[in-house]
């Protein structure tokens, strides 16, 4: 087989654009022809990249909402109880935890940190939730908590890469493109896979976390804003009425039509695609992301802030989206880094801010869900890229002036809700002082496989084939994890 | 000429003393089963030098060159006769070693022996027509042609019950193409080898992972039929009993548990099981009966209750458990009609299937106009009543008079009726629907006595009942009838706490 390629390969190499031109001159015709035929006669083409597709089991999430607290929240101080930790505050952290470790900013020996929070049980299942998280408490019986999470990375870009994409270096699509590629659109009029930042800074991966990698572009995750246009440069320019853009795009199709027909190449079709969608999103898009069309109540639900780029904003903007057939929707919240060099990223300063700005939205957006019957079909999850030290964090060796905790990539707690999870559990267990996972544990890739396998996917044949190989988005690793899957 | 006559003769008789002195129970010397083992590759000579032989003398009939090939034919049935004679012996010898299914094995033997005995025939009305002639009132090119076929068609049989022997059965057909399996009456190829459980919940590890493999690997020589060393695995009560050597199985010692520590034995090794040359354990099977003698050789403990190890858990997801079928999956529903799919697509609904290799639909509103009684819909929809499971009607024009037909689809699982015309004279329709597991009503004019007569669809988990006129009361009803459905009647705004700590 490989001898035949190889020879096949070989006569291609000799062939030149004179060959071509000498003996496809009719050929050429011919194809055009008859993809103008398929064009015609299908509503919809089959080549379409988004048209719905099948999966490879019976789905139980038709869709996702992935709230990232981009930073690394602390677990310690929000899920992750450790009564054991608060006995030994401010002692110095004994050199068995610290052999063969590695850490973003601790030098030395740090002292140790109790939870700054006070805990409380909540719920028919009794989970624990920190002061922090008021809202949250409601809808504990809805949740599974996965508690021992485990990361190979301790930076901020290469452990949200990671999350998103199953590798801690650029150039593969994010799980959101892999969701799209697999499962296609509901809605035509919208993008299929939609992100909403907030929280003053993107991601620090920058838009590789939602980037298609290898997947045709078409995959790629659309960010749009709260604030403004939804999406730039979608709107008309001024003083331009929309029929005068029809007849634009009108005109710019039948050249391009044209021009398919002399040279036949495909990207034109998707090219005059696009052109459509655009169209009909400029319409699709500022109605679905316009939250003022929303009553009162479900405002004062997720305490919004109209105007603003706010986190609750795009919690709203998150439900109004996938209840439109939006495949897969993903929120970043920048903040959660809470080292204490600085108020803005300190346990009593900004992660407190964050906890007020995240706490009531996401408890709405649970509820808003369930109540409209969407968490059933809708998988909700919400975590960061890695966790935090039990150590309080002393940058190069001295003091920072608020309390903070350093990067941690042994251990993390996320969450997912709906969808097919079972609510209502904790899966996994740290030590007394949560540093290291004592069961459960829960690698990056097998959260990767379980929501792929929520949505339908066996992880291991959702795949696209890239330099030469069956790439997947867990690569050669990840099981689901079954226990949390209803 | 005659020589040869009296030396094939005297390997007749050598033929018939081996026949009546080799057989026979008790264990084998070593040095039979040396000669034994050289069966299959004696074997193979006969096969091909009676073939060439028959290809050979075809040609001369056909093509009429008879005299050219008449010496080479006779050489070649001579030398074949021998070969047959000396495969019959070896696989005498080999058969003493046992481990192999009686009843292929005794066709096998008869067919062979038979196969030789026509050759010797062939040979003799080949060389000596004139004996033929004066034995029996035939014409010698008829006894001739009849052995012949006798010869190839006996040839063709042997060997392939000889594979059967070696490989197992199926060997040959195992990667037959789909298409043709069905021309044949076997199974698809993709249930082979995938267990085949209807619900998890009610089958015991045992039945589920231990049996089967019992059941392809040991049965054959320690079941009903045959029981050696006394020993059957073919029930719970014979596997505790034991054989000659006490019970296979000390439950929780896999190492003394001679089931499986046998089965670790190096292949050549005495005592090794199953017999080399039988078809061994996967490294999988034995890993599996490892696992479920450790924890306890239980026959009744129920699969979802058993410890698993990671490895057996991987085990577990390679043999596809996770895809066990319930509920309607569990339905053998008929694939949906292609036409059928496009006509009601044609509507606007969008119409797709459920999942791969499943024969049921989800469909989707997108057109909410269309989505009414008195379109071409309820048609549409009865055409493929048995394969949609997953309806969505939200959002748009649907009403009671088209629940009707929604009532009619018996594999219905998920149902969105919200923000649409449904009252309670609708929902008496749906009371059929057995499967219904999802009912969304959020934004309809339901009311208590609308919802109260939902109590008999007992298979539903969730109903969504947010801005409808139904009452607390309404709902405890229903709950007080259905414990454990997932009643959400919305937005309970409750006063929450502030995170006093922030300030």
């Amino acid at each position: 087989m490989k001898l035949l390629q190889e020879a096949q390969q070989v006569h291609l190499h000799h062939q030149t654009r004179r060959h071509f031109l000498k003996s496809c001159g009719t050929g050429l015709g011919a194809i055009a022809f008859a993809s103008m035929g398929v064009g015609a006669a299908a509503s919809k083409p089959s080549s379409d990249p988004l048209a719905p597709r099948t999966p490879h089991f019976t789905p139980t999430a038709k869709r996702v909402i992935f709230l990232h607290m981009a930073g690394g929240p602390s677990p310690l101080e929000l899920f992750d109880y450790k009564p054991d930790l608060a006995k030994l505050d401010g002692e110095l952290c004994p050199d068995s935890l610290l052999e063969g470790k590695r850490f973003a900013f601790i030098r030395g020996v740090p002292k140790m940190l109790g939870p700054q929070a006070t805990f409380g049980q909540h719920g028919e299942s009794g989970a624990w939730v920190s002061n922090h998280m008021p809202h949250l408490t409601r809808v504990v019986d809805r949740i599974a908590f996965m508690k021992a999470m485990k990361t190979d990375e301790f930076n901020h870009a290469p452990a949200q890469l990671l999350v998103h994409s199953g590798s801690p270096r650029l150039g593969r699509p994010s799980m959101g493109s892999w969701v799209t590629y697999g499962l296609g659109t509901e809605n035509e009029n919208l993008p299929a896979f939609v992100v909403l930042l907030s929280g003053g800074a993107a991601p620090d991966a920058g838009a590789s976390v939602y980037g298609s990698g290898f997947l045709p572009t078409v995959y790629q995750g659309v960010q749009c804003r709260s604030k403004g246009d939804p999406v730039l440069f979608l709107s008309d320019p001024d003083h331009i009425p929309r029929n005068i853009r029809r007849q634009t795009i009108d005109a710019i199709n039948a050249i391009n039509r044209q021009n398919h027909e002399e040279v036949g190449d495909p990207e034109i079709l998707t090219r005059i695609a696009q052109y459509e969608m655009a169209f009909r999103m400029q319409t699709a898009v500022p109605e679905a992301m316009d939250i003022m069309r929303e009553p009162d109540y479900v405002h004062k639900m997720y305490a919004t802030k109209p105007g603003e780029t706010a986190f609750s904003n795009n919690c709203l903007l998150a439900r109004r989206l996938v209840e439109r057939g939006v495949r897969f929707v993903q929120l970043f919240h920048w903040g959660w880094d809470s080292h204490g060099a600085g108020e803005s990223e300190a346990l009593n300063g900004g992660f407190l801010e964050r906890c007020r700005e995240t706490d009531q939205p996401v408890a709405a957006l649970l509820e808003d869900l369930d109540m409209r019957g969407m968490l059933d079909e809708t998988l909700v999850i919400w975590g960061g890229e890695f966790g935090r030290t039990p150590m309080l964090e002393n940058r190069s060796g001295s003091d920072n002036p608020f309390v903070g905790r350093d990067h941690h990539s042994d251990v993390f707690t996320m969450w997912m809700a709906g969808g097919g999870v079972k609510g209502g559990i904790t899966y996994g267990e740290t030590d007394e002082i949560g540093y290291t996972a004592v069961q459960g544990q829960v690698h990056i890739h097998d959260l990767q496989a379980t929501i792929l396998h929520l949505l339908g996917f066996d992880h291991l044949r959702l795949t696209y084939p890239f330099q030469g190989r069956d790439f997947r988005l867990t690569d050669v690793h990840g099981h689901v994890v079954r226990d949390v899957l209803a | 000429m005659k020589t040869a006559l009296y030396v094939l003769g005297a390997g007749l008789v050598l033929l018939i003393i081996m026949l009546i002195t080799v057989p026979g129970g008790g264990r084998p010397s070593d040095m039979s089963l040396f000669f034994g083992r050289f069966h299959p590759i004696v074997v193979h000579l006969p096969i091909g030098i009676l073939l060439v032989a028959a290809l050979l003398e075809g040609l001369s009939r056909v093509r009429r060159l008879d005299q050219r090939y008449d010496l080479s034919v006779q050489v070649l049935l001579y030398v074949g006769a021998w070969s047959g004679i000396l495969a019959v012996i070896a696989g005498l010898y080999l058969a003493q070693g046992g481990g192999y299914e009686a009843g292929t094995l005794a066709w096998h033997k008869r067919l062979g022996i038979l196969v030789t005995l026509a050759t010797m025939v062939c040979y003799v009305a080949k060389a000596r027509p004139d004996l033929v002639r004066r034995a029996v009132r035939l014409q010698d090119h008829k006894i001739y042609v009849g052995a012949i076929a006798v010869m190839i068609l006996g040839v063709a049989l042997t060997g392939h019950l000889g594979g059967q022997l070696t490989h197992g059965s199926g060997y040959l057909s195992r990667y037959l193409p789909d298409g043709l399996r069905q021309l044949a009456g076997l199974p698809a190829k993709d249930d082979l080898g995938k267990l085949q459980l209807t619900d998890p919940a009610q089958t015991s590890a045992y039945e589920a992972l231990i049996a089967p493999v019992l059941e392809s690997r040991c049965i054959a020589c320690h079941g009903d039929r045959r029981a050696r060393g006394g020993l059957r695995l073919d029930t719970p009560e014979h596997i505790m009993e034991g054989g000659d050597d006490g019970p296979p199985v000390v439950p929780g010692r896999p190492l003394e548990s001679e089931l499986i520590s046998r089965v670790w034995l190096p292949l050549h090794a005495d005592g090794h099981m199953p017999p080399e040359g039988s078809p061994q354990l996967s490294v999988a099977e034995a890993e599996l009966v490892r696992w479920w003698i450790e924890a306890g050789a239980s026959f009744d403990q129920l699969l979802p209750d058993a410890e698993t190890t990671p490895l057996v858990e991987s085990i577990l997801d390679g043999l596809g458990l996770d895809e066990i079928k319930t509920g309607i999956f569990a339905l053998n529903t008929a694939p949906p009609d292609s036409q059928a799919m496009d006509a009601l697509a044609q509507l606007g609904v969008s119409v797709t299937p459920l999942a791969q290799d499943e024969p049921y639909l989800q469909v989707r509103c997108t057109d909410l106009q269309a989505c009414s009684d008195d379109t071409d819909l309820p048609g549409g929809l009865r055409r493929l009543a048995s394969n949609i499971a997953w309806l969505d009607l939200g959002r748009s024009e649907a009403n009671d008079g088209l629940l009707e037909t929604v009532g009619s689809l018996p594999h219905l699982t998920r149902l969105h009726l919200q923000q649409t015309g449904v009252t309670d004279a609708g929902l008496e329709h749906l009371l059929n629907l057995e499967y219904l597991e999802y009912l969304n009503l959020y934004g309809t004019a339901v009311s208590d006595s609308g919802i109260a007569q939902l109590s008999e669809l007992t298979a539903l988990k969730s109903l969504y009942l947010w801005q409808t006129d139904v009452t607390p009361s309404g709902v405890e009803a229903l709950q007080s009838a259905l414990p454990d459905l997932y009643i959400n009647t919305g937005l309970s705004l409750q006063p929450v706490e502030p995170d006093t700590t922030a300030e």
